[in-house]
């Protein structure tokens, strides 16, 4: 790390001190929970937080969003298939989930948003239309057919396939006829695939080729983690070149919704009561689930601990150039406001109380802190 | 436009499907009677194909084309198989394989056109009645009243409460106004709406108000401010919804209150408390404060329920998207139950062609009384817009994949009981 890197890293940390302590006061004030002990447990949480964190250089902070984070969904190469191997190596079903939320994108900033109009369902489409589009690629005419909006025009339906391209980082094949059947007019048809080396990964496992037919087959094993995997792989090599994977907004996607996985990660469980009626509804589930203080979603409290958070995730991710593009204006505390609400289908309510499922990453993030704080009372 | 009658409509939804068995058949048959060594010659069933076609049948266009691409397809399918398994299965196992795959297909079709009768003769014992009830049971239930059909809704929502919020959100929204002119139409839930209503729950768990009921001075209600719930919404983006907030709160069971708040009905308030998403408090006053401990399901719940009772106010989008989703989910099941996952053929049936064939016939045979009730006029019969549903009928959702194998389970125990009984 050079003078200067440093020097903003400290920041950064010294931010987050500040921030915790005001969190802290605030959480002091006010008590929402109706689970005893909860309000003591989280301001302990965050005591310890405030105080292990910022230790040996923000070593914590390294080691958990470089080891977890970054690994597994952001590898840091410059080649689009290593990357998208390791991603795809380490998915899980619940981790499709975040990012679902993720490629959702937000819904403030929905409008300018990665995927235009056609978020939400897109990768489920994409899956569908690879499955049944012949030889493993998609036709221009068959996505018009898939997501246009018969109320915008033509030109706009042409460039939210190039933002879904560009997203996903496919190729374009051009197929040109001469005459064709119908009007006997020069006809270009472009076909939308994978890149070979990501193809050549996929063979076997999630995609085959036909003997007979020397078509690509998509298997059984073919979802939506393929393209999951393509999206984040693409994001991965390009970090420093926001043009190019979605400019700030996709920045300040990324870094909210990772710095509430954090965040959420680190909750302390709660035991509640044998008589408390969430345990008796059949959707909570005791073994993967456990409540998570209400007072941490409270406004004043969470507002102040993902603002420093959201800066640390996108220095340690894309470095300067993701900090620069942080939003910091009026419209910031809005966007953070409304992190607090997403994710609602990983944590769900149940009751009136908030329950995180323990995923992976939660699982993986709350450990590597368990694990230093054990160290550090073992030597003391 | 003339209200399609029912036997019009199941005249149609057989045209296509009575096409497909004789040209099962009739393959089944030409497989069986070749010898093997013929048979491991692929050409000749080029040859057969050729034939075939050549076969003067005075038909409509439309069927000849389709009739060609099936048969096309179940040709070009055989030859596959023979030609990848040539090496490693014995010819007349190659052989037993197809006339097993032909036999599960045959039953399939025959399931597909005996699923109901043109006069709905013994109603309760047909295959669509029966997976039909089976579906409304668990996704869309009638009752009596709100409260009745919110508490079905409730308890079938452990299980199945994706595929209920699935067939809220319809994905064709974008088609959708929230703020309709006509205040009775219902629109499907959009992604922004489910924000929105998240947000609700969110915010009536953490920060609710209290406020004095206006019906019971001794019961004061949690409120939330509406500005709280589109805070968060920059750019104006949410502003339809914003300005259209009373007529989402009538879907969700709320009210607003004074303008700035937003209650849950008085009515509604019952269904709450009885679930279990609101609980008594009693206060040193002696007033009863009323705490919301809503789930994520609560509020969807109301406006799946509202749905349900009102089903005659129901927007085009909705109507199409949920008749959809039944109608897929049963093609599928009956599919599911008669054919392995090996069989050569499946793909032909899951085709967008054979769908589009089938699946809208369907779609408004469900639209009758004696199923789902809504209005069948509504139901597109655009070949543009069916693409855009078929393409991503729900095949890739695991909430749908899974109704659908429970589906087959029941539908295999009707089979059991039907051979039983005969």
């Amino acid at each position: 790390m050079s003078g200067i890197d440093n020097l903003e890293w400290e920041k950064l940390l010294t931010e987050f001190s500040k921030n915790i302590d005001r969190s802290i006061k605030k959480l002091e004030e006010r008590d929402i929970d109706n689970i005893p002990g909860a309000k003591q447990a989280l301001i302990e949480r965050l005591k310890v937080m405030r105080d292990y964190f910022p230790q040996n250089n923000g070593d914590l902070f390294i080691k958990s969003i470089n080891e977890k984070i970054q690994n597994a969904f952001f590898p840091k190469t410059k080649d689009l298939a290593e990357a998208f191997e390791r991603i795809i190596k380490s998915r899980s079903h619940d981790q499709d989930f975040i990012i679902n939320e993720l490629i959702n994108g937000f819904i403030s900033s929905r409008s300018k948003t990665i995927a235009l109009n056609v978020q939400g369902t897109v990768i489920d489409r994409l899956v569908e239309a690879f499955s049944k589009g012949p030889d493993f690629q998609i036709v221009d005419h068959q996505f018009y057919a898939m997501f246009s909006d018969p109320n915008k025009a033509r030109k706009y339906v042409k460039e939210s396939l190039q933002d879904l391209v560009d997203l996903f980082g496919l190729e374009a094949k051009e197929l040109i006829v001469e005459k064709d059947k119908r009007k006997s007019e020069r006809k270009v048809y472009t076909f939308y695939t994978f890149p070979e080396k990501i193809l050549e990964i996929l063979e076997g496992e999630y995609v085959y080729t036909d003997e007979v037919l020397g078509e690509k087959m998509v298997s059984e094993k073919f979802d939506k983690t393929v393209f999951i995997s393509l999206f984040l792989a693409n994001i991965s090599v390009h970090r420093d070149d926001l043009k190019k994977i979605g400019g700030v907004y996709t920045v300040n996607g990324i870094c909210n919704i990772f710095s509430l996985i954090f965040l959420i990660s680190l909750m302390p469980k709660l035991d509640v009561d044998e008589t408390n009626p969430i345990l008796k509804d059949p959707s909570y589930d005791s073994n993967r689930m456990s409540v998570i203080p209400k007072s941490w979603m409270m406004k004043e409290v969470l507002l102040d601990l993902l603002e420093p958070l959201i800066k640390i995730v996108a220095y340690r991710l894309g470095g300067g150039e993701w900090l620069k593009a942080i939003d910091t204006t009026e419209v910031r505390r809005k966007i953070h406001n409304q992190t607090r609400f997403i994710l609602k289908d990983i944590n769900r309510w149940i009751l009136g109380e908030l329950c995180r499922v323990e995923i992976d990453i939660f699982v993986s993030i709350g450990s590597i802190f368990a694990e230093v704080i054990v160290d550090t009372s073992i030597e003391d | 436009m003339v209200r399609e009658k029912w036997t019009d409509i199941f005249a149609r939804y057989l045209t296509y499907l009575s096409h497909l068995v004789p040209i099962l058949k009739e393959t089944k048959r030409t497989v069986q009677n070749m010898s093997l060594e013929v048979m491991m010659d692929i050409k000749i069933f080029d040859k057969i194909k050729m034939d075939e076609e050549k076969r003067l049948v005075k038909r409509v266009r439309a069927l000849s084309e389709f009739s060609a691409y099936y048969r096309g397809k179940v040709f070009e399918n055989i030859k596959n198989f023979i030609y990848k398994y040539s090496e490693d299965l014995e010819p007349i196992d190659i052989k037993d394989y197809l006339i097993e795959f032909f036999d599960e297909c045959i039953s399939a079709l025959q399931i597909l056109i005996n699923i109901t009768n043109p006069d709905q003769k013994k109603l309760n014992s047909t295959y669509l009645y029966l997976l039909y009830k089976y579906l409304e049971d668990l996704l869309l239930p009638i009752g009596k009243n709100f409260e009745e059909i919110y508490m079905k809704l409730n308890k079938t929502s452990v299980n199945w409460y994706e595929c209920q919020r699935y067939m809220m959100i319809p994905h064709t929204y974008y088609r959708e106004t929230v703020d309709n002119p006509d205040f009775f139409e219902i629109p499907g839930i959009s992604p922004k709406l489910y924000q929105i209503i998240n947000n609700i729950t969110s915010l009536y768990n953490l920060d609710p108000n209290y406020y004095p009921c206006p019906e019971d001075s001794n019961i004061e209600i949690p409120v939330i401010l509406i500005n709280d719930v589109f805070e968060a919404f920059i750019d104006n983006i949410a502003h339809e919804e914003q300005e259209a907030i009373e007529k989402i709160c009538e879907r969700l069971g709320l009210r607003v209150l004074d303008e700035i708040f937003l209650a849950p009905k008085y009515d509604f308030i019952d269904v709450l408390i009885k679930n279990d998403f609101i609980r008594e408090n009693k206060q040193s006053d002696g007033k009863i404060r009323l705490i919301p401990q809503f789930s994520n399901e609560t509020l969807i719940l109301s406006y799946l329920a509202f749905v349900s009772l009102r089903r005659g106010f129901l927007s085009k989008e909705l109507i199409n998207w949920i008749s959809m989703t039944f109608a897929f989910i049963i093609f599928s099941t009956i599919l599911k139950c008669q054919l392995s996952d090996h069989n050569i053929f499946y793909p032909i049936f899951t085709s967008l062609k054979t769908q589009e064939k089938v699946i809208p016939y369907m779609m408004k045979l469900l639209c009758f009384n004696n199923y789902l009730k809504l209005d069948r006029m509504k139901i597109r019969d655009s070949v543009q817009y069916r693409k855009e549903i078929f393409n991503f009928a729900g095949s890739s959702i695991d909430c749908i994949k899974e109704l659908i194998l429970d589906l087959s389970e029941y539908l295999n125990k009707i089979r059991k009981k039907n051979k039983e009984g005969v």
